[in-house]
């Protein structure tokens, strides 16, 4: 079952156009959203959120029409907007106690739980986490509310290799002990390769691919050039696609 | 839902001046002063918190939340409803104190009386419809609106200290018992146009922040 199924997205700005993109995100799996800066990552993430308004397309989520059941479908997903931070000078007691009243399947037992697993102080302001820890609190707040879908615009810039590495691991390990599903934009390659299932690309607007990671991995070997022994990686698919040369 | 949410802006979003600002109906009890600063400071409040909410990304953190765009508009309406409301309620007790300990009148400009009461859900109603319908074309753009809003409000508060100082206006800055009366109307007048005000702001704003791509 899929848990997202997102078709022909379109949304058009004076400057960009983010064009028809399609994709599935079966239950369970992980999927990478990549492209360069400025591919439109963000605008895919927040026109699947409806917080910028989509020209075109549709958006299913557990199986229902996300903009018709907005507030529905939230109550079942987490959504992480790295390097967004939301009330810098609140205790991150204050803004659960806020939080939490939302939602219906809020779990104070298992917010207790991730709390102390992710060494996370109530007793702290936002303003005085690190960018890990950031990310890591509002992990938390999702996962206490049984989210099954965690939508994390990347979730993993501006971390040091030992944080991301700890975040991606604690992806994989959702998804396999809870079967949360996770949709996460990053222009970081090694994330992919530590945890993706499925690889989603998006160049100048447009969709690439969107595939199985070993599948997404072999459409693009067309790329090989003479001498090229191996199969081209994730981060040289993406580099060869990119390239461009300038006529200075 | 909308506990919830107005329990996330007084929680979250509303900057500390809000409260302090809306103390500040207890202005009616200074001798001669012009009484219609307690209209501006209850337009100054819900700036600043929107300024504040601005920088602390609230309308972001609103939108995420499992609630209907248009709901994070009417949690931002019903803070401004409360925290003006709350300040005139504030200063009412002042306003019938200032009876015995202050029998002689507000020289400065107009007695706080209904009349007084009235223009301010005038004020309140104009501030209140321009800030908010011309703030959620944007959802950043405060200054802007601010500024859009607080003129007319400002001139609204300058007509009404002026206007008891000319000899047929009179009645405007009385408390007797009969003028009382005679101002009424106004009073009724003034919450009306504030409900409608409100109303048609909530319902324009909610529109124009739909359109808004965050």
């Amino acid at each position: 079952m899929n848990v997202l199924s997102v078709k022909g997205l379109t949304k058009r700005y004076p400057d960009f156009l983010l064009q028809d993109i399609s994709f599935e995100l079966p239950q369970g799996k992980i999927m990478g959203l990549i492209g360069k800066n400025g591919a439109g990552k963000s605008t895919t993430l927040k026109s699947i959120l409806n917080l910028v308004n989509p020209d075109a397309g549709t958006v299913e989520m557990f199986g229902k029409n996300f903009f018709e059941n907005e507030e529905d479908c939230k109550q079942n997903i987490g959504v992480v907007l790295g390097g967004i931070d939301f009330y810098n000078h609140k205790k991150l007691a204050d803004i659960t106690a806020v939080t939490k009243r939302f939602y219906h399947n809020w779990d104070d037992d298992a917010y207790q739980k991730y709390m102390k697993t992710f060494s996370l102080v109530p007793e702290k302001r936002v303003k005085e986490l690190s960018t890990g820890m950031k990310v890591k609190y509002m992990l938390a707040l999702a996962l206490s509310h049984n989210a099954r879908l965690l939508i994390l615009d990347e979730p993993t810039s501006g971390l040091d290799p030992v944080s991301r590495d700890d975040l991606l691991g604690l992806f994989r390990q959702l998804v396999e002990s809870k079967g949360i599903s996770i949709l996460f934009s990053t222009h970081i390659i090694t994330d992919l390769e530590k945890c993706a299932d499925y690889i989603t690309y998006i160049k100048d607007g447009q969709l690439l691919c969107s595939d199985e990671k070993s599948k997404f991995i072999k459409s693009f070997q067309h790329l090989k050039e003479p001498g090229d022994k191996s199969d081209l990686s994730l981060e040289e698919i993406m580099i060869r696609t990119e390239r461009s040369r300038y006529d200075v | 839902m909308m506990f919830n949410l107005l329990n996330k802006e007084l929680r979250l979003a509303a900057h500390p001046n809000l409260f302090i600002f809306t103390l500040l109906g207890v202005l009616v009890i200074v001798p001669a002063y012009p009484y219609g600063m307690v209209f501006l400071f209850g337009c100054l409040g819900p700036y600043i918190t929107f300024m504040y909410g601005r920088e602390t990304n609230d309308i972001y953190y609103t939108s995420l939340l499992p609630v209907k765009k248009r709901d994070t508009v009417k949690a931002k309406c019903l803070l401004m409803v409360l925290a003006q409301m709350t300040q005139l309620l504030i200063s009412l007790p002042f306003a019938i104190l200032r009876l015995r300990v202050l029998p002689a009148g507000n020289p400065a400009g107009i007695e706080a009386n209904l009349a007084y009461y009235g223009f301010g859900f005038i004020i309140y109603a104009i501030f209140n419809f321009i800030f908010l319908t011309e703030f959620f074309k944007t959802a950043h753009k405060v200054g802007k609106a601010f500024l859009l809003a607080i003129i007319p409000a400002a001139i609204g508060v300058l007509i009404m200290e002026v206007i008891v100082h000319f000899p047929g206006f009179k009645w405007l800055d009385s408390v007797e018992p009969a003028m009382i009366l005679k101002q009424l109307p106004i009073l009724v007048i003034g919450i009306a146009i504030y409900i409608l005000s409100m109303l048609s702001a909530y319902k324009i704003s909610a529109n124009r922040f739909q359109k808004v791509d965050l």
